[in-house]
Protein backbone atom coordinates (compact mmCIF):
# COMPACT_ATOMS: atom_id res chain seq x y z
CA UNK A 1 0.00 0.00 0.00
CA UNK A 2 1.16 3.69 -0.82
CA UNK A 3 2.52 5.73 1.56
CA UNK A 4 -0.65 8.01 3.36
CA UNK A 5 0.70 11.68 2.69
CA UNK A 6 -1.46 13.08 5.35
CA UNK A 7 -3.42 11.49 7.77
CA UNK A 8 -7.00 13.53 8.88
CA UNK A 9 -8.56 12.16 12.06
CA UNK A 10 -11.65 13.99 12.27
CA UNK A 11 -13.89 13.54 15.24
CA UNK A 12 -16.26 16.15 14.25
CA UNK A 13 -19.81 15.27 13.04
CA UNK A 14 -20.97 16.69 9.41
CA UNK A 15 -22.67 19.51 11.02
CA UNK A 16 -19.10 20.73 12.68
CA UNK A 17 -17.91 23.99 10.63
CA UNK A 18 -14.64 22.06 10.80
CA UNK A 19 -15.60 18.72 9.14
CA UNK A 20 -16.09 20.80 5.53
CA UNK A 21 -13.08 22.90 6.36
CA UNK A 22 -11.41 19.42 6.99
CA UNK A 23 -12.69 17.25 3.49
CA UNK A 24 -11.79 20.27 1.76
CA UNK A 25 -7.92 19.88 2.83
CA UNK A 26 -8.12 16.09 1.43
CA UNK A 27 -5.67 15.32 -0.97
CA UNK A 28 -5.18 12.56 -3.58
CA UNK A 29 -2.66 10.79 -1.79
CA UNK A 30 -4.13 11.91 2.00
CA UNK A 31 -6.20 8.81 4.31
CA UNK A 32 -9.38 10.37 6.22
CA UNK A 33 -9.86 8.68 9.17
CA UNK A 34 -13.47 9.27 10.88
CA UNK A 35 -13.48 8.69 14.58
CA UNK A 36 -16.45 9.67 17.23
CA UNK A 37 -18.87 11.72 15.93
CA UNK A 38 -17.15 12.20 12.21
CA UNK A 39 -18.38 8.20 11.39
CA UNK A 40 -21.34 9.89 10.77
CA UNK A 41 -20.67 11.02 7.33
CA UNK A 42 -21.48 7.26 6.87
CA UNK A 43 -24.67 7.93 7.31
CA UNK A 44 -24.84 11.40 5.38
CA UNK A 45 -22.97 9.57 2.42
CA UNK A 46 -21.18 13.02 1.64
CA UNK A 47 -18.05 11.44 1.27
CA UNK A 48 -17.22 12.11 -2.15
CA UNK A 49 -13.67 13.61 -2.17
CA UNK A 50 -10.05 11.99 -3.12
CA UNK A 51 -8.24 10.13 -0.85
CA UNK A 52 -9.13 6.80 0.91
CA UNK A 53 -11.41 6.89 3.94
CA UNK A 54 -11.21 5.10 6.97
CA UNK A 55 -13.69 4.60 9.83
CA UNK A 56 -13.05 3.36 13.97
CA UNK A 57 -15.61 0.51 14.26
CA UNK A 58 -16.30 0.64 18.00
CA UNK A 59 -17.29 4.47 17.33
CA UNK A 60 -19.51 2.94 14.72
CA UNK A 61 -21.54 0.37 17.03
CA UNK A 62 -21.32 3.06 19.74
CA UNK A 63 -23.75 5.18 17.05
CA UNK A 64 -25.97 2.04 15.76
CA UNK A 65 -24.20 2.28 12.31
CA UNK A 66 -23.78 -0.86 11.77
CA UNK A 67 -25.65 -1.02 8.64
CA UNK A 68 -23.40 1.48 6.98
CA UNK A 69 -20.12 -0.77 7.45
CA UNK A 70 -20.16 -1.89 3.96
CA UNK A 71 -20.06 1.47 2.66
CA UNK A 72 -16.76 3.38 0.79
CA UNK A 73 -14.81 3.17 3.76
CA UNK A 74 -12.16 0.92 5.54
CA UNK A 75 -13.25 -0.24 9.14
CA UNK A 76 -10.09 -0.24 11.12
CA UNK A 77 -9.93 -0.86 15.17
CA UNK A 78 -7.91 1.16 17.39
CA UNK A 79 -4.56 -0.71 17.26
CA UNK A 80 -4.76 -0.33 13.60
CA UNK A 81 -5.43 3.57 13.72
CA UNK A 82 -1.98 4.08 15.58
CA UNK A 83 -0.78 1.60 12.96
CA UNK A 84 -1.99 4.90 10.05
CA UNK A 85 -0.66 7.20 12.32
CA UNK A 86 3.05 5.99 12.08
CA UNK A 87 2.67 5.01 8.89
CA UNK A 88 1.36 8.74 7.53
CA UNK A 89 3.98 11.00 6.95
CA UNK A 90 2.22 13.72 8.83
CA UNK A 91 -1.37 13.85 10.76
CA UNK A 92 -3.48 16.27 11.47
CA UNK A 93 -6.10 15.96 14.21
CA UNK A 94 -9.23 18.17 12.89
CA UNK B 1 -16.38 -13.10 55.50
CA UNK B 2 -16.90 -16.25 53.19
CA UNK B 3 -17.45 -13.83 50.16
CA UNK B 4 -14.63 -12.18 48.70
CA UNK B 5 -16.11 -9.12 47.49
CA UNK B 6 -15.74 -7.28 44.35
CA UNK B 7 -13.82 -3.65 44.23
CA UNK B 8 -15.83 -0.75 45.66
CA UNK B 9 -15.65 3.18 45.66
CA UNK B 10 -15.16 5.40 48.47
CA UNK B 11 -18.77 4.95 49.29
CA UNK B 12 -19.41 1.57 48.77
CA UNK B 13 -20.99 0.90 45.10
CA UNK B 14 -19.67 -1.56 42.91
CA UNK B 15 -17.29 -0.28 40.53
CA UNK B 16 -18.64 -2.79 38.21
CA UNK B 17 -22.58 -3.37 38.26
CA UNK B 18 -21.81 -6.84 37.05
CA UNK B 19 -19.70 -8.12 39.65
CA UNK B 20 -22.99 -8.40 41.67
CA UNK B 21 -24.45 -11.35 43.49
CA UNK B 22 -27.09 -11.99 45.92
CA UNK B 23 -24.29 -12.59 48.14
CA UNK B 24 -22.66 -9.13 47.79
CA UNK B 25 -25.90 -7.48 48.18
CA UNK B 26 -26.05 -9.49 52.07
CA UNK B 27 -22.85 -8.28 52.56
CA UNK B 28 -23.48 -4.58 51.82
CA UNK B 29 -26.94 -4.68 53.40
CA UNK B 30 -25.40 -5.57 56.47
CA UNK B 31 -22.92 -3.10 56.55
CA UNK B 32 -26.26 -0.45 56.42
CA UNK B 33 -27.94 -2.67 58.83
CA UNK B 34 -30.57 -4.07 57.13
CA UNK B 35 -31.78 -7.35 56.88
CA UNK B 36 -33.09 -8.27 53.23
CA UNK B 37 -36.44 -9.79 53.14
CA UNK B 38 -38.81 -10.40 50.03
CA UNK B 39 -39.90 -6.85 50.07
CA UNK B 40 -36.50 -5.87 50.02
CA UNK B 41 -35.82 -8.66 46.98
CA UNK B 42 -38.21 -7.21 44.67
CA UNK B 43 -37.18 -4.06 44.66
CA UNK B 44 -33.42 -4.68 44.05
CA UNK B 45 -34.76 -7.49 41.67
CA UNK B 46 -36.30 -4.30 40.21
CA UNK B 47 -33.36 -2.07 39.86
CA UNK B 48 -31.23 -5.21 38.52
CA UNK B 49 -33.85 -5.32 35.80
CA UNK B 50 -34.19 -1.32 35.41
CA UNK B 51 -30.25 -1.01 35.12
CA UNK B 52 -29.79 -3.81 32.52
CA UNK B 53 -32.48 -2.10 30.32
CA UNK B 54 -31.54 1.61 30.88
CA UNK B 55 -27.60 1.47 31.93
CA UNK B 56 -28.26 4.00 34.58
CA UNK B 57 -29.47 4.06 37.99
CA UNK B 58 -32.53 6.23 39.09
CA UNK B 59 -31.08 9.61 38.96
CA UNK B 60 -32.37 11.17 42.20
CA UNK B 61 -34.92 9.82 45.07
CA UNK B 62 -38.06 11.04 43.65
CA UNK B 63 -37.09 9.71 40.56
CA UNK B 64 -36.39 6.42 42.20
CA UNK B 65 -39.76 6.57 43.89
CA UNK B 66 -41.52 7.35 40.45
CA UNK B 67 -39.75 4.14 38.57
CA UNK B 68 -40.76 1.89 41.41
CA UNK B 69 -44.37 3.14 41.11
CA UNK B 70 -44.54 3.23 37.50
CA UNK B 71 -43.02 -0.83 37.69
CA UNK B 72 -44.95 -2.30 40.97
CA UNK B 73 -47.45 0.29 41.72
CA UNK B 74 -48.37 3.18 44.10
CA UNK B 75 -48.36 0.37 47.38
CA UNK B 76 -44.46 0.05 46.87
CA UNK B 77 -43.69 3.02 44.73
CA UNK B 78 -44.03 5.61 47.59
CA UNK B 79 -41.04 7.40 49.74
CA UNK B 80 -42.20 5.94 53.41
CA UNK B 81 -42.56 2.42 51.84
CA UNK B 82 -39.33 2.44 50.14
CA UNK B 83 -37.82 4.27 53.78
CA UNK B 84 -38.49 2.26 55.61
CA UNK B 85 -36.91 -0.54 53.47
CA UNK B 86 -33.64 1.30 52.70
CA UNK B 87 -32.76 3.79 55.42
CA UNK B 88 -31.06 7.12 54.46
CA UNK B 89 -31.89 8.11 51.43
CA UNK B 90 -33.83 5.32 49.48
CA UNK B 91 -32.09 5.34 45.98
CA UNK B 92 -28.54 5.68 47.21
CA UNK B 93 -28.98 2.32 50.11
CA UNK B 94 -31.27 0.57 47.48
CA UNK B 95 -28.95 1.22 44.59
CA UNK B 96 -25.14 0.85 46.77
CA UNK B 97 -27.12 -2.66 47.59
CA UNK B 98 -27.95 -3.73 44.36
CA UNK B 99 -24.81 -3.24 42.68
CA UNK B 100 -25.67 0.07 40.96
CA UNK B 101 -23.28 3.07 40.40
CA UNK B 102 -24.73 5.87 42.67
CA UNK B 103 -27.71 8.19 41.79
CA UNK B 104 -26.22 11.01 40.11
CA UNK B 105 -28.31 13.55 41.93
CA UNK B 106 -28.56 12.12 45.42
CA UNK B 107 -26.23 14.10 48.10
CA UNK C 1 -44.79 25.82 32.99
CA UNK C 2 -43.25 23.53 29.70
CA UNK C 3 -39.96 23.35 29.20
CA UNK C 4 -38.71 22.33 25.65
CA UNK C 5 -35.36 21.04 25.64
CA UNK C 6 -33.37 20.92 22.74
CA UNK C 7 -30.39 18.54 21.97
CA UNK C 8 -28.77 19.42 18.77
CA UNK C 9 -25.17 17.74 19.36
CA UNK C 10 -24.44 14.39 18.26
CA UNK C 11 -24.05 11.66 20.86
CA UNK C 12 -20.50 10.39 23.08
CA UNK C 13 -18.35 13.67 21.49
CA UNK C 14 -19.62 15.65 24.61
CA UNK C 15 -21.16 15.20 27.91
CA UNK C 16 -23.52 18.20 27.14
CA UNK C 17 -26.50 16.28 26.13
CA UNK C 18 -26.13 13.90 28.92
CA UNK C 19 -26.95 17.14 30.65
CA UNK C 20 -29.56 17.90 28.70
CA UNK C 21 -31.13 15.16 29.09
CA UNK C 22 -30.32 15.18 32.96
CA UNK C 23 -32.11 18.15 33.30
CA UNK C 24 -35.14 17.23 31.37
CA UNK C 25 -35.29 13.90 34.10
CA UNK C 26 -35.01 16.50 37.03
CA UNK C 27 -37.95 18.68 35.61
CA UNK C 28 -39.61 15.93 35.50
CA UNK C 29 -38.73 13.99 38.96
CA UNK C 30 -40.73 17.51 40.29
CA UNK C 31 -43.97 17.21 38.19
CA UNK C 32 -42.70 20.04 35.70
CA UNK C 33 -43.82 19.45 32.27
CA UNK C 34 -40.41 18.61 30.08
CA UNK C 35 -40.18 17.36 26.51
CA UNK C 36 -36.91 16.46 24.57
CA UNK C 37 -36.28 17.91 21.09
CA UNK C 38 -34.06 16.10 18.46
CA UNK C 39 -32.47 18.29 16.07
CA UNK C 40 -29.49 18.46 13.17
CA UNK C 41 -27.39 16.06 14.30
CA UNK C 42 -28.68 15.49 17.75
CA UNK C 43 -31.03 13.20 16.15
CA UNK C 44 -28.50 10.84 15.96
CA UNK C 45 -29.39 10.34 20.01
CA UNK C 46 -32.46 8.67 18.82
CA UNK C 47 -30.93 5.32 16.21
CA UNK C 48 -31.57 1.97 17.93
CA UNK C 49 -28.93 -0.79 18.38
CA UNK C 50 -26.21 1.48 19.59
CA UNK C 51 -23.12 -0.18 21.24
CA UNK C 52 -21.27 1.86 23.12
CA UNK C 53 -19.62 -0.59 25.17
CA UNK C 54 -16.47 -0.59 22.69
CA UNK C 55 -15.65 3.08 23.69
CA UNK C 56 -16.32 2.77 27.09
CA UNK C 57 -19.59 4.39 27.41
CA UNK C 58 -22.78 4.04 28.36
CA UNK C 59 -25.68 3.53 25.45
CA UNK C 60 -27.69 6.84 25.54
CA UNK C 61 -30.04 4.86 24.19
CA UNK C 62 -30.75 3.19 26.65
CA UNK C 63 -30.71 5.90 28.61
CA UNK C 64 -33.37 7.76 26.69
CA UNK C 65 -35.80 5.02 27.03
CA UNK C 66 -36.07 5.60 30.42
CA UNK C 67 -37.54 8.77 29.60
CA UNK C 68 -41.32 8.35 29.83
CA UNK C 69 -40.58 6.53 33.46
CA UNK C 70 -39.47 9.82 34.46
CA UNK C 71 -42.05 11.36 33.08
CA UNK C 72 -41.08 13.46 30.01
CA UNK C 73 -44.23 14.01 27.47
CA UNK C 74 -42.54 13.53 24.47
CA UNK C 75 -39.73 13.33 22.37
CA UNK C 76 -39.41 15.04 19.55
CA UNK C 77 -37.37 14.29 15.93
CA UNK C 78 -36.70 17.25 13.78
CA UNK C 79 -38.21 15.29 9.91
CA UNK C 80 -35.49 16.74 7.70
CA UNK C 81 -32.74 16.23 10.18
CA UNK C 82 -33.38 12.46 10.39
CA UNK C 83 -33.79 12.30 6.71
CA UNK C 84 -30.26 14.12 6.79
CA UNK C 85 -28.75 11.20 8.90
CA UNK C 86 -30.67 8.01 6.97
CA UNK C 87 -33.31 7.56 9.50
CA UNK C 88 -36.09 6.63 9.21
CA UNK C 89 -39.25 4.31 11.22
CA UNK C 90 -37.13 1.45 10.95
CA UNK C 91 -34.28 2.82 12.49
CA UNK C 92 -35.60 5.15 14.87
CA UNK C 93 -35.99 3.96 18.79
CA UNK C 94 -40.18 3.42 19.71
CA UNK C 95 -41.76 6.76 20.96
CA UNK C 96 -40.29 9.29 18.67
CA UNK C 97 -42.54 11.95 17.47
CA UNK C 98 -41.42 13.37 13.94
CA UNK C 99 -42.21 16.83 13.31
CA UNK C 100 -41.21 19.87 11.15
CA UNK C 101 -38.85 22.60 13.24
CA UNK C 102 -40.23 25.57 12.69
CA UNK C 103 -42.00 28.92 15.16
CA UNK C 104 -45.12 26.82 15.43
CA UNK C 105 -43.23 23.75 17.40
CA UNK C 106 -42.01 26.37 20.02
CA UNK C 107 -45.43 28.52 20.53
CA UNK C 108 -46.20 25.24 22.64
CA UNK C 109 -43.57 25.86 25.17
CA UNK C 110 -43.42 28.48 28.00
CA UNK C 111 -39.40 28.17 28.16
CA UNK C 112 -37.10 26.31 24.89
CA UNK C 113 -33.55 25.92 26.07
CA UNK C 114 -30.99 24.20 24.25
CA UNK C 115 -28.06 21.81 25.39
CA UNK C 116 -24.62 22.59 25.63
Amino acid sequence: MATIQTLHILNKSPDHPRAARCLEMVSEDDGLLLTGGGVLFLATGHLSGPGKVFALSPDIDARGLGEFKGSNAELVDFARMVELSLEANRVISW
Amino acid sequence: MSESMPERNNEGFLEDAFDWTEGVAAVIAAEDEVELTEKHWEIIQFLRSFYKEHEMSPPSNRLFVKAVKEALGEDKGNSIYLMQLFPGTPAKTACRIAGLPRPTNCL
Amino acid sequence: MSTLIMIDQAPYGAWTGREALDMAFSLAAFDQPASLFFTGAGVNWLRQNQEAGGIGQKSVEKNLSAAPIFGIEAILADRAACETYGLDENSLIEGVTLVDADAALLNDYDHTAFAG
